[in-house]
């Protein structure tokens, strides 16, 4: 029954375009028409007069930040260690995704997504662009989705200017899921007030890694 | 310079004395108009509300009728967006199309004129720009221009692009919404005393309202606030 | 769903005498959306990004069947179960059969204009599968018991005070809960689902040809996890929602975000390829992914010449919040999932011209809405078409069709027109309040002032 559901379908699809003239794929955007990140405009107060920054990790810390996101820019492993200490002593329980290297994961008791006040991962890349940041299911989404904190580290050389570079880079080996977290959870369902947090992580934290961390 | 006016149904029987103050400005400008008599409606009451084979009939007589005009100028912005914008899609040889001009859009693109006189000093006027003018013609600021460089104090008004609810047929088949979108417009408007625009249905509706309302605000043709631009200056 | 779209009027008129809170509400969150809406394009090329957006769109929907078994090829390598369904009724006996074989008892839903089109949650639950709506806006709205008056803000036309009123009913919050607390009580009652659940569903707002994708835009994370946490997850998705290539994507996100809110790009977006869990040897996610493509209606609106662009559609929700006849009632006067002008042309090509007639003619032909329309919908001429053939077909009411048609023989014939109108002037102002249509129009207006004179007259007598 379902294979004849497809087939009909299909076939009224296919003759409803019969007799018409195909219209041809456009190719990528002109590069001039993309959407600015923040190195091109002003995103908010916070970053009023930063026009013309070119870098792309200022951009995206930019664009992140007038989202409600926070980040933080470690410079080496001794500025990890220390950060990492400091921020770990507001927590009580940690839920740590696959791939994140021992040296980024704090010195919390672990917990299940489900329980644990921080969830820690690694980011797969970003997108200046949108303040993006690229997270796996190959690495379990729970940790990244259920605790109401959550920590993402990612390297500085994976962070892309435009959205579509850092999707690009995915591409040819894509997870179950690639998930774009640009921002923390909210909602404005409630009268147009806004509300973070409502189901995933009301903060999230990107730690972005410099060369020599 | 030579034009012909389209009074417009709405225009010759609401707007008779409006229409007579379109002719005393074009001829002030050293225009001289006529007045083709065979002219009728330019069929947009029939084409808003679907009735293509009306609408065809009207647009083919229009067509007619200004068939030798160097200039058709109408004081309606809608029934000029019909002229310009729909008959091309319902004609021919929609020849008319590219000659029709909205009279403030006529004033300024194509006499190049852009002072009247001063006889709106010290007035305060709000401009609702109708929703074909501004939409399909793109006429925004040749009326704002000519009032303010007579004087006039044109009120910034953050619901003038806004749609008054008229809407032709609109209004009657759905009369609550329709009111109610007038009350929006006359609920945001700054303190004036007179509404000016370009089109005769946004300014039925709105007075109508306003009136029913017992509210103290005028409402004027743009072409009788121009001539009094014009002739108080003069 | 049902459709009461014939009523339009009525609702319009019931919503704005009744329950004028409901058109401050809406006023004002349509206009906030519009004020994110322009902050987001101001420093963009609007026009090169709409005017690629379209081809993009038109593309894919001129070579639709083969970008479908595209999609449907890259999935199913995946893992993914494919469905096919051509009606409500064929989406029903689908998920019917998917809750039965896997026992389903609790379904986490995450916000789907589809499955609301297709009447999906009633259906559900008459399967006695619980189903709880996960989006603040759809939860809010499903406590009410009401359709979704917004494709992007399901609940804009409810206030603070509404849903405090509401929460403090059904889970107990106090009177003057503060919208924080009112979340959190939501949030602790839908987390407990999204743990329990053994199916989610969601809908697509994009499915990708080239990679199988469904994407999915959102800000509360409840996508996510609907999408994540329980062991099957059920993707409806239109068969029009589809783009040929991963590199469009990119942009096609942005541009809906920023049409719909004004964001960069929603706070959470899911590009989904497959089932997770071990079938993919990942940690988590649904061991489980089916993906129903949907037609109900889809493939005939796409044969329409006349009317198929609006296949292009996004549900950015631009066109409503700009529309100034929607901000007056919100969705519900239209009767119909989609409302606004873009459910104005859709509900005809979907249902049916004839059971949603008076859609197509609430609206003044005002335009605005062709402007913001991210994939250029020419929406009035579209609009216009279903008012041509409802004209065609003779379904317009006889007494609008006489007085028009009255009108159109007396305007074409000068001499004629000139002698109405002196008859017209004569009429007494009480008795033509009894008129039809100019009865509507007394009612909440005055008549025009009468001049006295016609211009025609004026020319006669020679004007100084
Ligand atoms: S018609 Fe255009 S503006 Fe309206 S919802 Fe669809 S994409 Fe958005």
């Amino acid at each position: 029954m379902s294979r004849d559901a497809r087939e009909r379908i299909l076939s009224r699809v296919r003759d409803a375009n019969r007799d018409r003239e195909p219209v041809s794929h456009p190719g990528p955007l002109p590069e001039a028409a993309e959407p600015p990140g923040p190195f091109t405009q002003a995103a908010d107060a916070e970053v009023d007069g930063q026009t013309g920054v070119a870098d792309p990790v200022d951009a995206f810390e930019n664009r992140l930040r007038a989202a409600g996101g926070e980040v933080v820019r470690l410079a080496d492993k001794a500025a990890v260690r220390a950060w990492l200490k400091e921020f770990a002593s507001e927590f009580e329980s940690v839920s740590v995704c696959k791939g994140v290297p021992q040296g980024l994961q704090p010195e919390l008791a672990a917990a299940a997504p489900s329980e644990a006040s921080l969830g820690v991962s690694l980011a797969v890349g970003a997108a200046a662009q949108t303040g993006s940041l690229l997270l796996s299911s190959r690495e379990g989404r729970q940790a990244q989705l259920l605790p109401p904190v959550h920590l993402v580290w990612v390297r500085a050389q994976d962070v892309h200017t435009t959205l579509g570079e850092a999707l690009q880079a995915c591409r040819e080996d894509l997870p179950a899921t690639l998930a774009l977290h640009s921002g923390p959870s909210k909602s404005a369902d409630i009268g147009q007030i806004l509300v973070t947090g409502v189901h995933g992580p009301g903060r999230i934290i990107a730690a972005i890694l410099g060369a020599d961390a | 310079m030579r034009v012909s006016l389209f009074v417009t149904c709405l225009g010759d029987r609401f707007f008779a004395n409006a229409a007579a103050d379109a002719v005393r400005l074009l001829r002030s400008l050293d225009v001289e108009v006529d007045f083709p008599k065979d002219q009728t409606c330019c069929g947009q009451p029939a084409w808003n509300a679907g009735d293509v084979p009306e609408a065809l009939r009207m647009a083919t007589h229009t067509a007619e009728v200004f068939a030798d005009a160097d200039y058709v100028v109408l004081p309606s912005g809608s029934c000029t967006a019909m002229l310009r914008c729909t008959y091309p899609r319902l004609l021919e040889a929609p020849a008319v199309a590219e000659r029709s001009y909205e009279l403030a859009e006529f004033i300024v693109d194509v006499l190049e004129v852009t002072e009247l006189g001063r006889g709106l000093e010290g007035r305060r006027l709000a401009y609702h720009h109708g929703c074909h003018a501004l939409r399909e013609l793109g006429l925004e600021t040749q009326p704002v221009r000519l009032l303010e460089s007579a004087g006039a104090g044109v009120v910034p008004w953050e619901m003038d692009q806004e749609c008054c609810g008229f809407g032709g047929l609109f209004s009657v088949k759905n009369p609550e919404v329709s009111v109610a979108m007038a009350d929006r417009k006359l609920d945001t408007l700054p303190d004036v005393e007179t509404v000016v625009s370009a089109d005769g249905g946004c300014l039925l509706q709105l007075d109508g309202r306003a009136r029913h309302r017992g509210l103290p605000i005028r409402f004027k043709s743009l072409a009788s606030v121009l001539w009094e631009a014009r002739r108080g200056g003069a | 769903m049902e459709v009461h779209s014939g009523d339009y009027r009525a609702r319009a008129r019931r919503i704005i005498e009744e329950t004028p809170e409901v058109r401050e509400a809406v006023t004002a969150a349509t206009r906030t959306f519009v004020e994110h809406r322009l902050e987001a394009f101001a420093d963009l090329d609007e026009d090169a990004l709409s005017h690629w957006a379209e081809r993009v769109k038109s593309h894919a929907l001129t070579h639709l069947a083969d970008y479908l078994e595209e999609a449907e090829a890259r999935l199913v390598e995946r893992g993914a179960h494919v469905h096919w369904a051509e009606s409500a009724s064929d989406v029903h006996r689908i998920l019917e059969r998917i809750v039965r074989d896997n026992g389903v008892k609790k379904v986490v839903k995450a916000k789907s204009m589809l499955s609301e089109e297709v009447g999906l949650n009633p259906f559900l639950e008459s399967c006695g599968v619980e189903v709880l709506e996960t989006d603040l806006g759809e939860y809010i709205i499903q406590l009410f018991g009401e359709p979704p008056s917004h494709i992007v803000g399901p609940s804009i036309h409810r206030s603070l005070d509404d849903i405090r009123a509401i929460f403090h009913e059904r889970l107990g919050t106090p009177r003057d809960a503060s919208p924080e607390r009112l979340a959190a009580a939501a949030r602790e009652l839908l987390r407990n689902a999204f743990l329990t659940a053994e199916m989610g569903i969601s809908g697509g707002n994009f499915l990708v040809a080239e990679t199988g994708s469904i994407a999915l835009i959102e800000n509360e994370g409840n996508i996510r996890l609907s999408t994540s946490v329980p062991r099957i997850h059920v993707a409806l998705v239109g068969i029009e929602k589809v783009l040929p290539k991963w590199d469009d994507l990119s942009i096609f996100l942005q541009v809906t975000a920023k049409s719909a809110t004004g964001q960069p790009v929603g706070c959470f977006v899911s590009i989904i390829q497959g089932p997770g869990g071990s079938a993919a040897g990942e940690p988590d996610g649904p061991e489980e992914l089916h993906v129903v493509l949907v037609d109900n209606g889809r493939s005939r609106l796409l044969a329409d010449p006349e009317v198929w662009e609006a296949l292009r559609c996004v549900r950015c929700g631009a066109c409503l919040n700009i529309c100034p006849v929607y901000r007056q009632t919100g969705g519900h006067a239209y009767g119909y999932v989609y409302s606004g002008p873009i459910g104005a042309i859709l509900a005809p090509g979907l249902v049916g011209l004839e059971e949603t007639l008076p859609l197509p003619f609430a609206s003044t032909h005002c335009g605005a809405c062709k402007d913001v329309c991210p994939v250029r919908i020419p929406i009035p001429d579209l609009l216009h078409v279903w008012r041509k053939r409802a004209v065609e077909r003779g379904l317009t009411s006889g007494v609008e069709r006489s007085v028009l048609g009255l009108w159109a023989s007396v305007v074409t014939r000068p001499a004629l027109f000139g002698l109405a109108e002196k008859v017209a002037g004569l009429i007494p102002d009480q008795v033509v309040r009894h008129l039809p249509m100019l009865r509507e129009w007394s009612a909440g207006r005055e008549l025009p002032r009468a001049t006295g004179r016609t211009f025609r007259e004026l020319w006669d007598e020679g004007i100084e």
